[in-house]
């Protein structure tokens, strides 16, 4: 799945620890999702497009 | 799902297999120096020794399995996958071993498949996977 995560996470200036302690996950998992490699589940990807106050079709966008 | 962070997940899990691993190290060596200075130990204090030394190591798994419902969702992908490996290594090995013992082809071995090397051979087994599987999610080759 693409995901303009790594975007809107650069626009805030965050690192990815940064982000992964907002989001209470670990660096990998947020590297993981950035780079496509990991699909996080709903509640996550929820959790997510919330923090940065975006509808979750504007953070993951499906490639299928 | 999870109340704790990741962070919290692993210090929690730390703070207590650090201690249980010391102690068990410690009493692999205590205990039978404890035995043998009792000349000869009754069956109860045989058996109680047996069990002190093997119970840090049944308190690690449920560790474990807490450090799994706590972790981050990415993690667990990756513990589930170490665990599963390091299991069946572990087992693989003690079982075919145990039939090589069965049909003299090799040696007893006093030590094996004993909790003395199953426990901490799936230990290693576990670590081991869980590099390559990390190691492989990084690389986007995780199948």
């Amino acid at each position: 799945m693409k995901t303009t995560l790594r975007e809107l996470r650069a626009a805030r200036g965050w690192s990815q620890g940064d982000l992964a302690d907002a989001l209470g996950v670990s660096r990998q998992s947020v590297n993981a999702i950035e780079t496509g490699k990991y699909d996080p589940s709903l509640p996550l990807a929820f959790r997510i497009a919330r923090l940065f106050g975006k509808r979750i079709e504007n953070v993951f966008l499906d490639d299928g | 799902m999870t109340k704790i962070t990741f962070k919290q997940a692993n210090r929690r899990y730390l703070r207590l297999f650090v201690p249980l691993m010391i102690f068990y190290s410690v009493f692999c060596f205590a205990g039978p120096i404890m035995l043998r200075a009792m000349g000869e130990p009754p069956k109860w204090a045989l058996g109680l020794v047996a069990v002190i030394t093997g119970a840090p190591i049944a308190a690690v798994f449920w560790l474990m399995g807490r450090l799994l419902r706590e972790t981050d969702e990415y993690t667990r992908t990756i513990q589930v996958d170490a665990l599963l490996s390091g299991g069946a290594i572990t087992l693989s090995v003690a079982v075919i071993w145990s039939f090589l013992e069965l049909f003299q082809v090799v040696p007893r071995a006093r030590f094996f498949p004993s909790m003395m090397m199953v426990g901490p051979g799936f230990f290693f087994a576990y670590g081991v996977s869980f590099g390559v599987q990390a190691a492989r999610r990084r690389r986007g080759t995780a199948g």
